[in-house]
Protein backbone atom coordinates (compact mmCIF):
# COMPACT_ATOMS: atom_id res chain seq x y z
CA UNK A 1 0.00 0.00 0.00
CA UNK A 2 1.63 2.91 -1.27
CA UNK A 3 4.83 3.87 0.46
CA UNK A 4 4.18 1.69 3.71
CA UNK A 5 7.23 -0.59 4.47
CA UNK A 6 8.55 -2.87 7.26
CA UNK A 7 11.16 -1.07 9.06
CA UNK A 8 13.57 -3.66 8.20
CA UNK A 9 12.67 -3.16 4.59
CA UNK A 10 12.85 0.36 4.46
CA UNK A 11 16.71 0.76 5.95
CA UNK A 12 17.60 -2.50 3.87
CA UNK A 13 16.55 -0.35 1.05
CA UNK A 14 17.14 2.62 1.80
CA UNK A 15 20.03 3.11 4.42
CA UNK A 16 23.35 2.08 2.15
CA UNK A 17 27.10 2.19 3.63
CA UNK A 18 28.71 5.17 3.04
CA UNK A 19 25.76 7.31 2.59
CA UNK A 20 25.95 11.01 3.70
CA UNK A 21 23.01 10.34 6.21
CA UNK A 22 20.82 13.08 8.38
CA UNK A 23 18.57 12.92 11.40
CA UNK A 24 15.92 14.95 12.50
CA UNK A 25 14.95 15.73 16.42
CA UNK A 26 16.85 17.74 18.92
CA UNK A 27 18.43 16.45 21.32
CA UNK A 28 16.23 14.60 23.25
CA UNK A 29 13.00 15.26 21.29
CA UNK A 30 11.80 13.37 18.35
CA UNK A 31 14.86 11.67 17.68
CA UNK A 32 14.29 8.87 15.15
CA UNK A 33 15.37 6.00 17.52
CA UNK A 34 13.55 2.68 16.39
CA UNK A 35 15.32 3.43 12.76
CA UNK A 36 18.65 4.20 14.18
CA UNK A 37 18.90 0.99 16.54
CA UNK A 38 17.72 -1.09 13.12
CA UNK A 39 20.95 1.14 11.03
CA UNK A 40 23.11 -0.78 14.00
CA UNK A 41 21.28 -4.16 13.76
CA UNK A 42 21.99 -4.44 10.21
CA UNK A 43 25.30 -3.89 10.32
CA UNK A 44 25.08 -0.81 8.02
CA UNK A 45 28.70 1.06 8.62
CA UNK A 46 30.51 3.91 7.25
CA UNK A 47 28.44 7.34 7.71
CA UNK A 48 28.72 10.66 7.00
CA UNK A 49 26.62 12.22 9.51
CA UNK A 50 25.11 15.48 9.29
CA UNK A 51 22.59 16.65 11.65
CA UNK A 52 20.80 19.14 13.93
CA UNK A 53 21.58 19.19 17.63
CA UNK A 54 22.67 15.31 18.12
CA UNK A 55 21.86 12.72 21.21
CA UNK A 56 22.95 9.64 22.22
CA UNK A 57 21.46 8.59 18.54
CA UNK A 58 24.73 9.88 17.17
CA UNK A 59 26.50 8.91 20.03
CA UNK A 60 25.38 4.93 19.59
CA UNK A 61 26.78 5.18 15.89
CA UNK A 62 29.87 6.67 17.12
CA UNK A 63 30.54 3.92 19.73
CA UNK A 64 29.92 1.20 17.60
CA UNK A 65 32.39 2.21 14.75
CA UNK A 66 29.97 3.33 12.13
CA UNK A 67 30.70 7.06 11.62
CA UNK A 68 33.51 7.57 8.79
CA UNK A 69 33.05 11.65 9.67
CA UNK A 70 30.75 13.94 12.27
CA UNK A 71 29.43 17.01 11.48
CA UNK A 72 29.09 18.24 14.72
CA UNK A 73 27.47 21.31 16.52
CA UNK A 74 26.37 19.87 19.28
CA UNK A 75 25.86 16.59 20.89
CA UNK A 76 24.79 15.81 24.28
CA UNK A 77 21.46 13.78 25.97
CA UNK A 78 21.12 17.30 27.95
CA UNK A 79 20.07 17.33 31.33
CA UNK A 80 20.84 13.53 31.51
CA UNK A 81 24.30 13.46 29.62
CA UNK A 82 25.74 16.87 28.90
CA UNK A 83 28.62 15.93 26.65
CA UNK A 84 27.45 12.41 24.78
CA UNK A 85 30.51 9.97 26.26
CA UNK A 86 31.54 7.71 23.57
CA UNK A 87 31.85 10.87 20.91
CA UNK A 88 33.96 12.15 23.62
CA UNK A 89 36.07 9.54 24.21
CA UNK A 90 36.23 8.72 20.44
CA UNK A 91 37.09 12.06 20.02
CA UNK A 92 39.83 12.34 22.68
CA UNK A 93 41.42 9.28 21.63
CA UNK A 94 41.97 10.61 17.94
CA UNK A 95 39.06 8.08 16.81
CA UNK A 96 36.48 10.26 15.08
CA UNK A 97 37.05 12.11 12.39
CA UNK A 98 35.02 15.46 12.97
CA UNK A 99 34.00 18.97 12.05
CA UNK A 100 32.72 21.17 14.11
CA UNK A 101 30.32 24.21 12.92
CA UNK A 102 28.23 26.93 14.96
CA UNK A 103 24.38 25.27 15.28
CA UNK A 104 23.72 28.64 12.95
CA UNK A 105 26.02 27.04 10.32
CA UNK A 106 25.05 23.92 10.57
CA UNK A 107 21.38 24.85 10.73
CA UNK A 108 21.30 27.05 7.71
CA UNK A 109 23.51 24.72 5.85
CA UNK A 110 20.65 22.16 6.26
CA UNK A 111 18.30 24.74 4.89
CA UNK A 112 20.39 26.00 1.72
CA UNK A 113 19.80 22.32 0.89
CA UNK A 114 16.92 22.15 1.43
CA UNK A 115 16.53 25.26 -0.95
CA UNK A 116 19.01 23.87 -3.31
CA UNK A 117 21.52 27.01 -3.09
CA UNK A 118 25.05 26.66 -4.75
CA UNK A 119 26.93 27.67 -1.43
CA UNK A 120 25.89 29.66 2.07
CA UNK A 121 27.23 32.78 2.73
CA UNK A 122 27.45 33.40 6.66
CA UNK A 123 28.71 36.30 9.22
CA UNK A 124 28.82 33.67 11.70
CA UNK A 125 31.80 31.72 13.23
CA UNK A 126 34.06 34.28 12.52
CA UNK A 127 36.92 35.64 14.62
CA UNK A 128 36.07 32.43 16.60
CA UNK A 129 37.80 28.90 16.57
CA UNK A 130 34.98 27.63 14.36
CA UNK A 131 37.18 30.14 11.90
CA UNK A 132 40.23 29.20 12.44
CA UNK A 133 40.85 25.81 13.01
CA UNK A 134 39.47 23.42 10.71
CA UNK A 135 38.58 19.87 12.28
CA UNK A 136 38.98 18.03 8.87
CA UNK A 137 42.03 18.98 6.84
CA UNK A 138 41.70 19.65 3.20
CA UNK A 139 44.28 16.78 2.57
CA UNK A 140 41.87 14.66 4.25
CA UNK A 141 38.90 15.99 2.90
CA UNK A 142 40.21 15.24 -0.90
CA UNK A 143 40.23 11.36 0.11
CA UNK A 144 36.48 11.51 1.37
CA UNK A 145 34.08 11.51 -1.82
CA UNK A 146 31.04 13.46 0.22
CA UNK A 147 32.68 15.74 1.70
CA UNK A 148 33.68 19.26 0.25
CA UNK A 149 37.53 19.83 -0.44
CA UNK A 150 36.84 23.18 2.30
CA UNK A 151 35.22 23.88 5.44
CA UNK A 152 34.50 27.20 3.87
CA UNK A 153 36.21 29.65 1.79
CA UNK A 154 36.47 33.25 2.99
CA UNK A 155 34.94 35.86 0.82
CA UNK A 156 34.22 39.43 -0.06
CA UNK A 157 30.30 40.17 -0.04
CA UNK A 158 30.03 40.80 -3.44
CA UNK A 159 27.74 43.53 -3.09
CA UNK A 160 29.85 45.38 -0.10
CA UNK A 161 32.48 46.53 -0.52
CA UNK A 162 34.97 44.96 2.58
CA UNK A 163 32.56 42.79 4.14
CA UNK A 164 33.83 39.74 5.05
CA UNK A 165 31.76 36.46 4.65
CA UNK A 166 32.38 32.87 4.90
CA UNK A 167 31.21 30.87 2.09
CA UNK A 168 29.98 27.65 3.36
CA UNK A 169 29.29 24.18 1.29
CA UNK A 170 25.95 23.11 1.07
CA UNK A 171 25.42 19.35 1.86
CA UNK A 172 24.56 17.06 -0.46
CA UNK A 173 22.66 14.60 1.68
CA UNK A 174 21.93 10.75 0.24
CA UNK A 175 19.33 9.60 3.28
CA UNK A 176 17.28 11.63 5.59
CA UNK A 177 15.53 10.13 8.50
CA UNK A 178 12.66 11.59 10.41
CA UNK A 179 10.12 10.49 13.15
CA UNK A 180 6.71 12.38 13.02
CA UNK A 181 3.63 11.97 14.93
CA UNK A 182 1.44 10.97 11.52
CA UNK A 183 2.10 10.26 7.94
CA UNK A 184 0.00 8.73 5.31
CA UNK A 185 1.07 5.92 2.99
CA UNK A 186 1.70 8.05 -0.24
CA UNK A 187 4.53 10.38 2.56
CA UNK A 188 2.33 13.14 3.61
CA UNK A 189 3.58 13.78 7.21
CA UNK A 190 2.35 15.98 9.77
CA UNK A 191 4.25 17.49 12.11
CA UNK A 192 2.89 18.60 15.56
CA UNK A 193 4.91 21.21 17.15
CA UNK A 194 7.99 22.49 16.23
CA UNK A 195 9.59 20.75 13.10
CA UNK A 196 12.93 21.62 13.85
CA UNK A 197 15.23 20.57 10.86
CA UNK A 198 13.27 17.42 9.70
CA UNK A 199 11.34 19.42 6.53
CA UNK A 200 14.29 20.85 5.22
CA UNK A 201 16.19 17.75 5.57
CA UNK A 202 13.12 15.62 3.52
CA UNK A 203 13.28 17.87 0.93
CA UNK A 204 17.09 18.33 0.48
CA UNK A 205 17.97 14.35 1.03
CA UNK A 206 18.10 11.74 -2.19
CA UNK A 207 15.92 9.20 -0.13
CA UNK A 208 13.94 9.88 2.95
CA UNK A 209 12.68 7.32 5.59
CA UNK A 210 9.67 8.26 7.87
CA UNK A 211 8.97 6.40 10.73
CA UNK A 212 5.65 8.02 12.61
CA UNK A 213 3.33 7.05 15.20
CA UNK A 214 0.32 6.45 13.55
CA UNK A 215 -1.12 5.98 10.02
CA UNK A 216 -3.53 8.32 8.80
CA UNK A 217 -5.40 7.57 5.49
CA UNK A 218 -4.24 9.91 2.43
CA UNK A 219 -7.89 10.80 2.48
CA UNK A 220 -7.95 12.03 6.07
CA UNK A 221 -4.69 13.69 6.04
CA UNK A 222 -5.84 16.34 3.19
CA UNK A 223 -8.72 17.44 5.65
CA UNK A 224 -6.40 19.61 7.49
CA UNK A 225 -3.19 20.53 4.98
CA UNK A 226 -2.94 22.90 7.11
CA UNK A 227 -1.42 20.72 9.58
CA UNK A 228 0.81 19.11 6.81
CA UNK A 229 4.32 20.17 6.61
CA UNK A 230 6.03 17.43 4.21
CA UNK A 231 4.18 16.52 0.63
CA UNK A 232 4.61 12.96 -0.25
CA UNK A 233 6.78 13.40 -3.16
CA UNK A 234 9.59 14.15 -0.84
CA UNK A 235 9.54 10.84 0.83
CA UNK A 236 9.83 7.22 -0.06
CA UNK A 237 9.49 5.14 3.04
CA UNK A 238 6.57 5.32 5.58
CA UNK A 239 7.39 3.23 8.48
CA UNK A 240 4.92 2.44 11.17
CA UNK A 241 6.75 2.69 14.12
CA UNK A 242 4.82 3.54 17.67
CA UNK A 243 6.71 5.07 20.23
CA UNK A 244 9.60 4.92 17.82
CA UNK A 245 11.48 7.99 19.58
CA UNK A 246 12.13 6.58 22.33
CA UNK A 247 13.52 7.35 24.54
CA UNK A 248 12.86 10.87 23.52
CA UNK A 249 9.78 12.96 23.48
CA UNK A 250 7.38 12.97 20.73
CA UNK A 251 5.36 16.22 21.41
CA UNK A 252 1.79 15.80 21.88
CA UNK A 253 1.75 12.16 22.86
CA UNK A 254 4.55 11.01 25.25
CA UNK A 255 8.04 12.37 27.06
CA UNK A 256 11.07 11.44 27.36
CA UNK A 257 12.24 8.33 29.77
CA UNK A 258 13.76 9.93 31.99
CA UNK A 259 14.93 6.28 33.80
CA UNK A 260 16.21 5.06 29.86
CA UNK A 261 18.35 8.61 29.49
CA UNK A 262 19.79 7.98 32.86
CA UNK A 263 20.89 4.28 32.22
CA UNK A 264 22.27 5.20 28.99
CA UNK A 265 23.96 7.96 30.85
CA UNK A 266 25.23 5.59 33.26
CA UNK A 267 26.48 2.89 30.47
CA UNK A 268 28.37 4.84 27.86
CA UNK A 269 30.63 5.81 30.71
CA UNK A 270 32.80 2.99 29.95
CA UNK A 271 33.37 0.91 26.65
CA UNK A 272 32.49 -2.37 28.22
CA UNK A 273 29.00 -1.02 29.88
CA UNK A 274 28.21 0.40 26.79
CA UNK A 275 28.59 -2.65 24.65
CA UNK A 276 26.14 -4.37 27.32
CA UNK A 277 23.65 -1.41 26.94
CA UNK A 278 23.46 -2.07 23.17
CA UNK A 279 23.47 -5.82 23.33
CA UNK A 280 20.55 -6.01 25.77
CA UNK A 281 18.47 -2.95 23.97
CA UNK A 282 19.68 -2.65 19.93
CA UNK A 283 21.01 -6.09 19.06
CA UNK A 284 19.20 -8.50 21.74
CA UNK A 285 16.15 -7.54 20.45
CA UNK A 286 14.60 -8.81 17.01
CA UNK A 287 13.14 -5.63 15.74
CA UNK A 288 10.92 -2.65 17.06
CA UNK A 289 8.10 -4.52 18.37
CA UNK A 290 10.41 -6.79 20.38
CA UNK A 291 11.78 -3.09 21.51
CA UNK A 292 8.50 -2.22 22.67
CA UNK A 293 7.56 -5.21 24.33
CA UNK A 294 10.76 -5.44 26.54
CA UNK A 295 10.03 -1.83 27.99
CA UNK A 296 6.56 -3.08 28.63
CA UNK A 297 2.86 -1.30 28.21
CA UNK A 298 3.04 0.34 31.92
CA UNK A 299 6.57 1.90 31.40
CA UNK A 300 5.54 3.55 28.07
CA UNK A 301 1.77 4.14 29.43
CA UNK A 302 3.47 6.28 32.10
CA UNK A 303 5.10 8.21 29.56
CA UNK A 304 2.03 10.17 28.07
CA UNK A 305 1.67 13.68 28.30
CA UNK A 306 -0.82 15.37 30.16
CA UNK A 307 -2.70 17.54 27.71
CA UNK A 308 -1.99 21.17 28.89
CA UNK A 309 1.01 20.57 30.55
CA UNK A 310 2.88 19.00 27.96
CA UNK A 311 4.45 16.23 29.88
CA UNK A 312 4.21 13.57 31.84
CA UNK A 313 3.94 13.73 35.23
CA UNK A 314 2.79 10.82 38.33
CA UNK A 315 -0.25 13.51 40.00
CA UNK A 316 -0.11 10.74 42.60
CA UNK A 317 2.80 12.25 43.89
CA UNK A 318 2.53 15.41 43.26
CA UNK A 319 0.70 16.49 46.26
CA UNK B 1 9.92 26.24 59.35
CA UNK B 2 12.17 25.76 56.24
CA UNK B 3 15.41 28.05 56.43
CA UNK B 4 15.85 30.25 53.53
CA UNK B 5 18.61 32.51 54.54
CA UNK B 6 21.24 29.77 54.10
CA UNK B 7 21.79 30.83 50.95
CA UNK B 8 24.13 29.01 48.52
CA UNK B 9 26.30 30.11 45.58
CA UNK B 10 24.70 29.25 42.89
CA UNK B 11 21.51 30.83 44.38
CA UNK B 12 22.99 34.12 44.46
CA UNK B 13 24.23 33.68 41.14
CA UNK B 14 20.67 32.93 39.67
CA UNK B 15 19.68 35.76 41.67
CA UNK B 16 22.36 38.15 40.07
CA UNK B 17 21.16 36.54 36.78
CA UNK B 18 17.83 37.28 37.47
CA UNK B 19 18.77 41.31 38.06
CA UNK B 20 20.27 41.81 35.36
CA UNK B 21 16.59 41.46 33.15
CA UNK B 22 14.77 44.58 32.59
CA UNK B 23 11.52 44.79 31.05
CA UNK B 24 10.58 44.60 27.91
CA UNK B 25 13.75 42.65 26.70
CA UNK B 26 13.89 39.43 25.06
CA UNK B 27 16.00 37.46 26.32
CA UNK B 28 18.05 34.38 24.95
CA UNK B 29 17.67 31.41 27.90
CA UNK B 30 19.38 27.91 27.93
CA UNK B 31 18.75 25.44 30.90
CA UNK B 32 20.45 25.63 33.94
CA UNK B 33 21.24 28.72 35.96
CA UNK B 34 20.46 31.04 33.43
CA UNK B 35 16.92 29.75 33.22
CA UNK B 36 16.43 29.66 37.09
CA UNK B 37 17.46 33.28 36.88
CA UNK B 38 15.04 34.18 34.08
CA UNK B 39 11.89 32.79 35.83
CA UNK B 40 13.03 34.46 38.65
CA UNK B 41 13.29 37.97 36.76
CA UNK B 42 9.58 36.83 35.16
CA UNK B 43 8.00 36.53 38.51
CA UNK B 44 9.94 39.38 40.55
CA UNK B 45 12.33 42.26 38.64
CA UNK B 46 11.15 41.96 34.93
CA UNK B 47 7.47 40.43 34.63
CA UNK B 48 7.08 42.51 31.28
CA UNK B 49 10.77 40.55 29.64
CA UNK B 50 10.21 37.61 27.19
CA UNK B 51 12.35 34.42 26.92
CA UNK B 52 13.27 32.48 24.21
CA UNK B 53 15.47 29.88 23.41
CA UNK B 54 17.86 28.66 20.51
CA UNK B 55 15.59 25.91 18.86
CA UNK B 56 13.34 28.16 17.88
CA UNK B 57 10.86 28.68 20.64
CA UNK B 58 9.36 31.78 21.13
CA UNK B 59 8.35 33.72 24.37
CA UNK B 60 8.26 30.52 26.68
CA UNK B 61 6.78 30.25 30.14
CA UNK B 62 7.62 26.84 31.14
CA UNK B 63 5.55 25.30 34.24
CA UNK B 64 8.43 22.11 34.93
CA UNK B 65 11.81 22.98 34.71
CA UNK B 66 12.70 22.01 30.43
CA UNK B 67 16.44 19.90 30.34
CA UNK B 68 17.40 21.14 27.21
CA UNK B 69 16.36 24.09 24.65
CA UNK B 70 14.04 21.82 22.79
CA UNK B 71 12.15 20.55 25.66
CA UNK B 72 8.19 19.82 25.30
CA UNK B 73 8.32 21.39 28.36
CA UNK B 74 9.60 25.02 26.44
CA UNK B 75 7.45 23.89 23.25
CA UNK B 76 3.77 23.27 25.17
CA UNK B 77 4.54 26.77 26.95
CA UNK B 78 5.66 28.95 24.14
CA UNK B 79 3.78 31.69 21.42
CA UNK B 80 5.47 30.52 18.52
CA UNK B 81 7.12 27.11 17.41
CA UNK B 82 9.71 28.37 15.13
CA UNK B 83 12.19 26.05 13.65
CA UNK B 84 15.77 27.12 14.53
CA UNK B 85 16.66 28.84 11.47
CA UNK B 86 14.07 31.86 12.48
CA UNK B 87 15.56 32.38 15.41
CA UNK B 88 18.81 32.61 13.87
CA UNK B 89 16.87 35.26 11.33
CA UNK B 90 15.75 36.76 13.76
CA UNK B 91 18.76 37.45 15.60
CA UNK B 92 20.70 38.63 12.81
CA UNK B 93 17.74 40.71 11.69
CA UNK B 94 17.70 42.42 15.51
CA UNK B 95 20.99 43.54 14.60
CA UNK B 96 20.52 44.47 10.57
CA UNK B 97 17.42 46.86 12.28
CA UNK B 98 19.87 48.10 15.50
CA UNK B 99 17.25 46.83 18.06
CA UNK B 100 18.48 47.02 21.42
CA UNK B 101 16.29 44.64 22.79
CA UNK B 102 18.02 41.06 22.89
CA UNK B 103 20.23 40.28 25.55
CA UNK B 104 21.91 36.77 25.94
CA UNK B 105 23.01 34.41 28.36
CA UNK B 106 25.86 32.18 27.80
CA UNK B 107 27.97 29.71 29.62
CA UNK B 108 31.60 28.16 29.21
CA UNK B 109 34.78 26.61 30.52
CA UNK B 110 37.15 28.71 29.83
CA UNK B 111 37.17 33.17 29.67
CA UNK B 112 39.97 35.46 29.08
CA UNK B 113 40.04 39.07 30.19
CA UNK B 114 38.30 40.37 26.86
CA UNK B 115 35.26 37.71 27.60
CA UNK B 116 36.42 35.28 24.95
CA UNK B 117 34.85 32.10 25.51
CA UNK B 118 35.45 28.54 25.43
CA UNK B 119 32.76 25.84 25.70
CA UNK B 120 34.80 23.80 22.94
CA UNK B 121 37.53 21.93 24.39
CA UNK B 122 40.29 22.16 27.01
CA UNK B 123 43.93 21.49 25.37
CA UNK B 124 44.61 21.54 22.03
CA UNK B 125 41.94 21.57 19.76
CA UNK B 126 42.68 18.68 17.83
CA UNK B 127 44.19 16.71 20.61
CA UNK B 128 41.87 17.67 23.29
CA UNK B 129 42.61 16.91 26.92
CA UNK B 130 38.34 17.28 27.42
CA UNK B 131 36.29 17.85 24.66
CA UNK B 132 32.94 19.34 25.00
CA UNK B 133 29.61 19.43 23.00
CA UNK B 134 30.52 21.82 20.59
CA UNK B 135 29.15 25.32 19.99
CA UNK B 136 25.36 24.78 19.70
CA UNK B 137 23.58 28.44 19.50
CA UNK B 138 26.58 30.18 21.29
CA UNK B 139 28.97 31.32 18.65
CA UNK B 140 25.82 32.65 16.78
CA UNK B 141 24.63 34.59 20.13
CA UNK B 142 28.05 35.94 21.20
CA UNK B 143 28.04 36.83 16.94
CA UNK B 144 24.97 39.39 16.88
CA UNK B 145 23.72 39.95 20.30
CA UNK B 146 24.57 41.59 23.81
CA UNK B 147 25.92 38.60 26.30
CA UNK B 148 25.68 38.22 29.75
CA UNK B 149 28.30 35.48 30.82
CA UNK B 150 27.73 33.10 33.35
CA UNK B 151 31.13 30.89 34.78
CA UNK B 152 32.31 29.08 37.75
CA UNK B 153 34.78 31.88 39.39
CA UNK B 154 38.32 29.61 39.04
CA UNK B 155 41.83 30.68 38.28
CA UNK B 156 42.06 27.83 35.99
CA UNK B 157 38.82 29.32 33.76
CA UNK B 158 39.63 32.72 34.36
CA UNK B 159 42.95 33.04 32.13
CA UNK B 160 45.28 35.14 29.86
CA UNK B 161 44.70 32.95 26.64
CA UNK B 162 41.64 30.71 26.24
CA UNK B 163 42.55 27.34 24.78
CA UNK B 164 39.49 27.89 21.50
CA UNK B 165 37.32 30.66 20.98
CA UNK B 166 33.97 29.17 20.85
CA UNK B 167 32.02 32.95 21.39
CA UNK B 168 33.82 35.62 20.16
CA UNK B 169 33.86 38.21 23.28
CA UNK B 170 35.71 41.68 22.82
CA UNK B 171 38.89 39.90 20.86
CA UNK B 172 41.60 41.53 21.59
CA UNK B 173 40.69 44.88 22.55
CA UNK B 174 39.30 48.13 21.39
CA UNK B 175 37.99 47.33 17.80
CA UNK B 176 39.04 43.56 17.84
CA UNK B 177 35.56 42.79 16.88
CA UNK B 178 35.37 45.17 13.92
CA UNK B 179 38.64 44.13 12.84
CA UNK B 180 37.85 40.62 12.64
CA UNK B 181 34.76 41.33 10.76
CA UNK B 182 32.51 41.11 13.69
CA UNK B 183 29.81 43.77 14.43
CA UNK B 184 31.49 46.16 16.96
CA UNK B 185 28.06 47.46 18.83
CA UNK B 186 27.75 43.95 20.25
CA UNK B 187 29.64 42.30 22.77
CA UNK B 188 29.65 40.99 26.20
CA UNK B 189 28.36 43.24 29.00
CA UNK B 190 29.04 41.40 31.94
CA UNK B 191 30.32 37.93 33.84
CA UNK B 192 27.97 36.72 36.27
CA UNK B 193 29.76 34.12 38.59
CA UNK B 194 29.62 32.56 42.35
CA UNK B 195 31.61 34.73 43.52
CA UNK B 196 30.06 38.41 42.08
CA UNK B 197 29.83 40.37 39.09
CA UNK B 198 32.55 41.60 36.45
CA UNK B 199 32.43 44.11 33.71
CA UNK B 200 33.96 45.50 30.77
CA UNK B 201 35.66 48.72 31.00
CA UNK B 202 34.06 50.92 28.00
CA UNK B 203 37.37 52.37 26.51
CA UNK B 204 39.93 49.42 27.13
CA UNK B 205 37.57 46.13 26.94
CA UNK B 206 38.88 44.88 29.90
CA UNK B 207 36.97 42.94 32.24
CA UNK B 208 36.85 44.49 35.82
CA UNK B 209 35.10 43.67 38.98
CA UNK B 210 31.86 45.35 39.75
CA UNK B 211 30.60 43.81 42.97
CA UNK B 212 31.10 41.00 45.43
CA UNK B 213 28.78 38.71 46.76
CA UNK B 214 28.92 38.81 50.80
CA UNK B 215 29.69 35.37 50.72
CA UNK B 216 32.88 36.57 49.07
CA UNK B 217 35.71 39.24 49.03
CA UNK B 218 37.63 41.18 46.46
CA UNK B 219 40.98 39.67 47.92
CA UNK B 220 39.25 36.28 47.23
CA UNK B 221 38.28 37.04 43.40
CA UNK B 222 41.70 37.86 42.83
CA UNK B 223 43.11 35.48 44.13
CA UNK B 224 40.75 32.95 41.97
CA UNK B 225 41.47 35.30 38.58
CA UNK B 226 44.16 33.77 36.85
CA UNK B 227 44.83 37.70 35.00
CA UNK B 228 45.20 40.89 36.44
CA UNK B 229 41.84 42.21 37.72
CA UNK B 230 41.21 45.83 38.71
CA UNK B 231 39.00 45.66 41.71
CA UNK B 232 39.26 49.37 42.96
CA UNK B 233 35.51 50.03 41.72
CA UNK B 234 33.86 47.12 43.40
CA UNK B 235 31.03 47.21 45.52
CA UNK B 236 29.53 44.70 48.17
CA UNK B 237 26.35 43.18 46.66
CA UNK B 238 23.22 42.48 48.66
CA UNK B 239 22.19 39.17 50.16
CA UNK B 240 19.08 37.58 48.29
CA UNK B 241 16.24 37.77 50.21
CA UNK B 242 14.65 34.86 51.65
CA UNK B 243 11.55 35.22 50.05
CA UNK B 244 13.16 35.04 46.85
CA UNK B 245 15.52 31.99 47.59
CA UNK B 246 12.04 30.51 48.67
CA UNK B 247 10.92 30.87 45.52
CA UNK B 248 13.44 29.36 43.90
CA UNK B 249 13.30 26.45 45.97
CA UNK B 250 9.44 26.05 46.32
CA UNK B 251 8.36 27.04 42.78
CA UNK B 252 11.12 27.35 40.67
CA UNK B 253 13.17 25.02 40.51
CA UNK B 254 11.55 21.93 43.39
CA UNK B 255 12.90 18.94 41.43
CA UNK B 256 16.50 20.43 42.21
CA UNK B 257 17.53 19.83 38.46
CA UNK B 258 19.87 22.67 38.24
CA UNK B 259 20.15 24.03 41.89
CA UNK B 260 20.72 21.89 45.12
CA UNK B 261 19.76 22.72 47.98
CA UNK B 262 21.58 22.72 51.03
CA UNK B 263 20.82 19.95 53.56
CA UNK B 264 20.56 20.97 57.02
CA UNK B 265 22.86 19.93 59.75
CA UNK B 266 20.86 17.54 62.33
CA UNK B 267 21.47 19.14 65.55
Amino acid sequence: MGKIYSLHDAIAKYVSDGDFIAFGGFTTNRKPFAAVHEILRQGKKDFIVQTGPAGHDVDMLIGEGRVKAFINCYIANSGFTNVCRRFRKAYEQGKLLMEDYSQDVLMLQLHAASLGLPFLPVKLMIGSGLETEWGITKEQRQKIDKLPDDKFVTIENPFKKGDKVLACPVPEIDTAIIHVQYASPDGTCRIIGDEFHDVDIAVAAKKTIVTCEQIISDEQIRRDPTLNSIPGFCVDAVVLAPFGAHPSQCYSLYDYDKAYYKAYDVASKTEEDFKTFVDEWVYGVKDHEEYINKLGASRLAKLQVIPGLGYAVDMTKEG
Amino acid sequence: MADYTNYTNKEIQAVNIAKCIQNDQIVIVGTGLPLIGASLAKRIYAPKCHLIVESGLMDCSPIEVPRSVGDARFMAHCAVQWPNIRFIGFEANEWLHNEDRLIAFIGGAQIDPFGNVNSTSIGDYHHPKTRFTGSGGANGIATYCNTIIMMQHEKRRFMQKVDYITSPGWMEGPGGREAHGLPGNRGPLMVVTDRGILKFDKDTKRMYLAGYYPSSSPEEIIENTGFDIDVSKAVKLDAPDPEVIRMIREEIDPGQAFIKVPVEEKA
